[in-house]
């Protein structure tokens, strides 16, 4: 997990979707932040878009107990990487 | 043919609080300062619609300085259209005044009564671009965001109201039908309290461009400056050229006698007459009939003759037919120069949805402070009109009682409220 992807998930959370910022810990699981399972949804399409990346479906769904924002934001990291790799093999 | 029975007159009902987001600023003082000013909050906009060539328009925007949409907490923690933002806003502000503690409420004897034109207007022109012009996935919660009872919802999980939650869309009567049918149903005893109001924000490309098209808006010459916009609507004036558009939100605590007593709430001022109809005779033409028939039927229903009306706030929104059939109706229920009237449109704009809410805090401003706002920008008032139209600077009136504040709509629905001083 890179700590400037923590920080925007982290920001994402506190500013749109007013999640305590003490609650907001690499650690906390996704279904402890107070969100319903929709809101969760539009939590993680605003990171990707944040990102401009898309998580693959079979690598994470936010409604399964005990993902942490640490994993969310490795996933972040990894789609992104991907992306980038993917951008210079068709260069 | 059977004749309906005479109308009877029901209770007033209490306004213990009131709150307001408008283009005039955030807050009840910001709105007073402006009301009794004549201070339009009309700006000139450019429409942002690349390829189509819109002219340049009269807008009353609420300023991004004044307004943060994205500081409210959505009580679903879902986001928020701009809209339902400015409808939170009000109703805390109102809620605040009224020292309504959530806790010590009854829910079930708790209504939300909600009116916007379009409510979610901002996020569904949003998802329409997302989708067709930036060729882009859709959000899971555009549905939840954009549904006409959006602020509805959001409110009543707020203040975790458990009796009724309705939305009402009556285009621009919405509010003040909301307002009044919460009144109906405190004096029907289905609920003790209620929240009511109204809120809209429609100001994106896409709808300004569609009232545009109507030709109904203020026109302004390029190149148009600020000052020029904010003398573009001239309600009841022999120049007038239509209105400008805004976006705003009104929210009030209406409760009944028994229950503001039980709680020791200050009644600031009573809801005492209601009533709606319907022209039923043209989509958009105002029918002077069917306008008159409210007044009276909101007169009866407030137990009071047009002698006891010492204001009234009309619709007025500066369109040549609109404000032609307002001021045959107005002589035909108070007489020739019978009642001081005013439109607060050209302060505020034309608040859609919201305005019957907005307009109501106007009329009650003006009946708490016995000072009628004036009617900004109108010079001289059309000489075919019979009315009274208070123009220039706001008037004194130590002995006004009663104030009436009417909408009229689109689709022919008449929606017309009378408020008292208290004691």
């Amino acid at each position: 997990m890179q700590p400037p992807t923590f920080a925007a998930v982290s920001s994402v959370l506190v500013e749109k979707f007013h999640v305590d910022a003490a609650l907001v810990r690499p650690e906390t699981p996704l279904d402890q932040l107070g969100l319903d399972s929709l809101a969760l949804m539009e939590f993680v399409f605003a990171v990707e878009d944040r990102f401009d990346v898309r998580i693959p479906e079979d690598r994470l769904d936010p409604r399964q107990a005990g993902v942490t924002l640490a994993q969310l934001a490795t996933l972040l990291d990894e789609a992104a990487a991907a992306k980038a790799g993917g951008d210079v093999a068709s260069a | 043919m059977s004749r309906a029975p005479e109308p009877r007159a029901g209770a007033p009902v209490v306004v213990s609080g009131s709150g307001v987001v408008s283009p005039t600023g955030v807050g009840l003082a910001a709105f007073e300062e402006a009301l009794f000013a004549g201070r339009s909050a009309v700006r000139a906009h450019a429409v942002d619609l690349p390829g189509l060539e819109v002219p340049i328009v009269p807008i009353a925007a609420v300023a991004g300085a004044a307004f943060d949409a994205a500081s409210v907490g959505a009580p679903s923690r879902l986001p928020l259209d701009r809209a339902t933002a400015m409808a939170l806003a009000a109703a805390e502000e109102a809620a605040r005044q009224a020292a309504l503690a959530i806790d010590d409420v009854d829910g079930e004897r708790l209504g939300i009564f909600w009116g916007s034109g379009m409510a979610g207007a901002t996020t569904f022109e949003q998802t329409c671009r997302t989708v067709y012009a930036d060729q882009r996935r859709m959000r899971p919660t555009s549905v939840i965001t954009t549904m006409p009872n959006a602020p509805t919802a959001e409110l009543a999980l707020r203040y975790r109201a458990r009796g009724a939650a309705l939305a009402y869309a009556c285009a621009c009567a919405s509010s003040a039908v909301a307002i009044g049918e919460a009144m109906r149903a405190i004096r029907a005893g289905w609920i003790d309290v209620a929240i009511a109001g109204g809120s809209e924000s429609l100001l994106t490309p896409g709808v300004v461009a569609s009232w545009q098209a109507m030709r109904v808006l203020a026109p302004l010459r390029a190149p148009c400056d600020d000052a020029a916009a904010a003398r573009a609507c001239r309600p009841f004036a022999a120049d007038r050229a239509g209105f400008a558009l805004g976006e705003g939100a009104a929210a009030f605590v209406l409760e009944s006698a028994e229950h503001a007593r039980a709680r020791s709430a200050e009644a600031l001022w009573h809801l005492a007459g209601y009533a709606t109809n319907c022209d039923g005779v043209h989509i958009t033409n105002p029918d002077a009939a069917g306008q008159t028939r409210a007044m009276r039927a909101a007169l009866a229903d407030a137990g009071l003759t047009p002698a006891d009306i010492g204001h009234v706030n009309a619709h007025g929104t500066a369109t040549l037919a609109g404000d032609a059939a307002e001021a045959a109706s107005i002589a035909a229920v108070f007489g020739a120069r019978g009642v001081p009237v005013t439109s607060t449109k050209a302060i505020h704009g034309h608040l859609l949805g919201a305005g019957g809410a907005v307009e109501l805090l106007a009329s009650a401003c003006a009946l708490v402070a016995q000072r009628l706002p004036p009617t900004a920008n109108t010079g001289a008032v059309d000489p075919s009109f019979a009315i009274d139209v208070v123009t220039g600077a706001a008037r004194p009136a130590h002995t006004l009682r009663h104030a009436m504040s009417s909408s009229f709509a689109f689709g022919g629905t008449n929606a017309v409220l009378i408020t008292s001083r208290v004691g």
